[in-house]
């Protein structure tokens, strides 16, 4: 697959020098001041800071969400920052995985179709439709993967927080992607059933040595991590947990 | 492919959009049944009017006419060869009937047409028109029946005269007393127009005000040496014409050709034949009516020049058929609106909708969908919206039509008066034809203004910068 970087180096993904600031009416509010941030191959690693320090901010720019107003993003050595919108939005269906904070499923469709999702995305009907029992059944056995065997027709509605955060986390999967971007994954889910997907995470890092970056507040699930960074005032810093 | 697959899941899920696609739906059903019974009640009066009028009619510009009609029909039979079936001479002219009605006169003007009725029958469809009294049809014949000759001396005494069948001097005066009733009595019956013989109330059966045997005078210019003279015909009513276009059953008087020639001194008794200022031509089916009437235009006009007027019967009725066509094109277009409308109601739900939206547009695109798919998604809901509402528009006015009658007879016996009054029109049902390709127009209108509704919503969706649109809510 030509348009998919295949990562030679061992820096997976990364920034250079991220700036991006917001305006406000009159009043440019500056978010990210020259942020720069590595991730290796394989590696799993937590986001912290402060409400408002630019952690969003940062992840949309890493997966091609948002722009930055100057700097660099690096997929596998390959500079994506300043692609054409069609590349952009073919890496954003195949190389990036994105879960979010409030699961966002689309709410017509079932669980199953959720995670189909990306492959309606990247392929046409004729091509969909011929391999449509496949794409079916991987969609199902990511279900089965994330412990929903039982929820696949279910539509988001009729779902807990936990089952509808792990329906995200089978569609962020459904395309195979390079580096997975998990923003506040569990910010919205109980103790328990937040350590449930922070542990199918950890387990997806390890079974398939998928590359992840997740954002979180919890020093708890930050720990966990391979390594942890920082934001504030604009940049990234490196961060142990033990330090806090 | 998620196109498809979304725009059909919201179709399915969206229950208030449907609700913008039910104007659509009406629009399409209403202007499906309104230009179905238009073109029907427009062939009707087509075919009335063709009935009445041949397919070509040659008159000539003074109502005087011509005497060598013979020798026109033999040169228009000359130019056209076997695409003629027949033809007829008659003549026109305006003129005013009186006739009493409870002791007064009444009259009204009218154009009496001196026909040979046989001939006139083979024409166009004449002898249908014709009918008595009860409403059966008659034959095309001016004969006046014994029994509608008035009463006048001769009669009273030929009924009273006792006929000795052995004695010859009896029988010469009976042939005398005959002979003499027939002087006495107008010897030429008249066909009147059906609304000039009957008042018509609504809701009420029509009243003969001139029931067979009534005696008409005909009054109508003449043939005058330095200028026109009035003249003056009786005639015995025989029977009606009752055409079903007003404007022909309320003036139109029929009447035997020679003696309405003879009657306007346009007779040449030496040759025995009288001028006529009409030729009715029947053409056979197929054939280009109009391409045949400049053909005999021209060779009529190498006869004598400007004296001869030739038209199709379309041509002669332009301005009645153009005034249906206008009102038919004027209602399509105010009809179009209501779908216009509709389209302006799709804006608007489809703007909501994008709105309600938002945040599955930003899911979609951080998903990888396009730009341009996004767009398509909302295009082809509204594209799917509009196909449902003409669909079950096109359905709806299908069956309205077919059953057009059926919902008629039902409305008028819960309204408790008539929907369709067919003692105005003149006939029972109401008449539809569905024009393939007009429906055609309809639906491919209603989807194209659908999807022209969802054009600036899908437009905005497509805009959505995904950032924004996650984070709304
Ligand atoms: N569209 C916008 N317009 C103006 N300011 C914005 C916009 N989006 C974000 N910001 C500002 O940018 C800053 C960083 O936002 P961001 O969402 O990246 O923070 P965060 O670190 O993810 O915070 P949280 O932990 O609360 O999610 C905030 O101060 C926010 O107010
Ligand atoms: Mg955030």
């Amino acid at each position: 697959m030509a348009m998919v970087p295949d990562g030679s180096t061992d820096v997976m993904l990364s920034a250079r020098g991220v700036v991006k600031s917001y305006w406000k009416g009159r009043n440019e509010v500056p978010v990210l001041q020259g942020a720069d941030l590595d991730l290796e191959r394989g590696e799993m690693l937590a986001i912290m800071g402060a409400s408002g320090s630019g952690k969003s901010t940062l992840l949309h720019i890493l997966g091609l969400l948002d722009e930055p107003d100057s700097g660099e993003v690096h997929l596998a050595g390959e500079r994506i920052d300043a692609l054409a919108d069609r590349r952009r939005d073919a890496l954003r269906n195949r190389a990036f995985g994105f879960i979010f904070q409030f699961y966002h499923l689309l709410p017509e469709l079932s669980a199953l179709e959720n995670v189909l999702v990306p492959q309606w995305i990247r392929h046409g009907p004729i091509s969909y439709w011929s391999h449509r029992a496949r794409l079916r059944r991987e969609a199902q056995d990511l279900l089965e993967r994330v412990g929903l065997g039982h929820r696949m027709t279910h539509r988001p509605a009729e779902l807990s927080g936990g089952e509808m955060q792990r329906a995200a986390i089978a569609r962020a999967l459904a395309a195979d992607p390079i580096v997975l971007l998990a923003d506040e994954p569990t910010g919205n889910l109980d103790a328990t059933s937040g350590q449930g997907v922070l542990d199918l995470l950890r387990d997806l890092n390890r079974e398939r040595g998928l590359t992840m970056i997740v954002v979180t507040h919890d020093p708890n699930i930050a720990q966990q991590a391979d390594r942890v960074v920082r934001l504030a005032e604009g940049r990234v810093e490196e961060w142990s947990p033990a330090l806090a | 492919m998620y196109k498809y697959l979304l725009c059909w899941r919201y179709l399915r899920t969206r229950y208030i959009a449907l609700a913008s696609v039910i104007s659509v739906m009406l629009g399409v059903a209403t202007m499906i049944v309104v230009n179905s019974v238009m073109a029907g009640f427009a062939e009707k009066m087509r075919d009335r009017l063709h009935g009445i009028l041949a397919d070509v009619v040659v008159e000539s510009y003074t109502l005087n006419g011509f005497y060598e009609w013979q020798e026109v029909m033999a040169r228009i039979q000359a130019v056209t060869g076997d695409e003629i079936v027949a033809m007829a001479p008659t003549m026109e002219c305006p003129g005013i009937i009186d006739f009493r009605v409870n002791g007064e006169v009444w009259n009204r003007p009218v154009q009496i047409i001196g026909i040979q009725p046989k001939e006139r029958a083979k024409t166009g469809d004449f002898a249908e028109f014709l009918i008595d009294q009860r409403g059966h049809q008659i034959p095309p014949s001016f004969d006046v029946p014994d029994e509608l000759r008035p009463t006048t001396t001769a009669s009273e005494l030929l009924k009273d005269f006792p006929v000795d069948r052995q004695n010859p001097d009896d029988l010469l005066i009976e042939q005398e007393l005959q002979q003499e009733m027939k002087d006495q009595s107008p010897d030429s019956g008249a066909i009147l127009g059906y609304a000039l013989a009957t008042i018509h109330q609504k809701g009420m059966e029509d009243i003969f005000i001139a029931p067979p045997g009534t005696q008409v005078k005909l009054l109508f210019p003449r043939f005058g040496q330095t200028k026109a003279e009035a003249s003056l015909l009786a005639a015995t009513t025989i029977g009606y014409f009752k055409s079903g276009m007003s404007e022909y059953d309320s003036t139109h008087v029929y009447m035997p050709l020679e003696a309405l020639q003879q009657a306007r001194w346009l007779y040449d008794y030496k040759r025995g034949v009288g001028a006529v200022n009409t030729i009715q031509i029947k053409v056979k089916p197929g054939v280009d009516l109009a391409a045949l009437s400049s053909r005999i235009q021209a060779a009529l006009d190498r006869m004598k020049p400007r004296f001869y007027q030739v038209q199709t019967w379309e041509q002669k009725q332009g301005p009645l058929l153009g005034a249906v066509a206008v009102e038919q094109s004027i209602l399509n277009i105010l009809l179009f609106f209501i779908i216009a409308v509709a389209g302006f109601g799709i804006l608007a739900i489809f703007s909501m909708i994008v709105v309600e939206k938002t945040r599955d547009i930003g899911i979609l695109k951080s998903l990888g969908a396009s730009t341009a798919g996004i767009r398509g998604i909302f295009l082809g809901y509204g594209l799917l919206l509009g196909a449902v509402g003409s669909g079950v528009g096109m359905a709806g006015g299908l069956l309205f039509v077919h059953y057009i009658n059926e919902i008629e007879q039902v409305l008028s016996q819960i309204t408790g008066r008539k929907v369709f009054d067919d003692s105005i029109y003149y006939f029972n049902r109401i008449p539809t034809i569905i024009e393939p390709m007009t429906v055609i127009w309809i639906v491919a209108g209603a989807l194209l203004i659908a999807v022209l509704a969802s054009i600036w919503p899908a437009q905005r969706a497509s805009r959505l910068h995904p950032v924004k649109a996650l984070r709304f809510d």
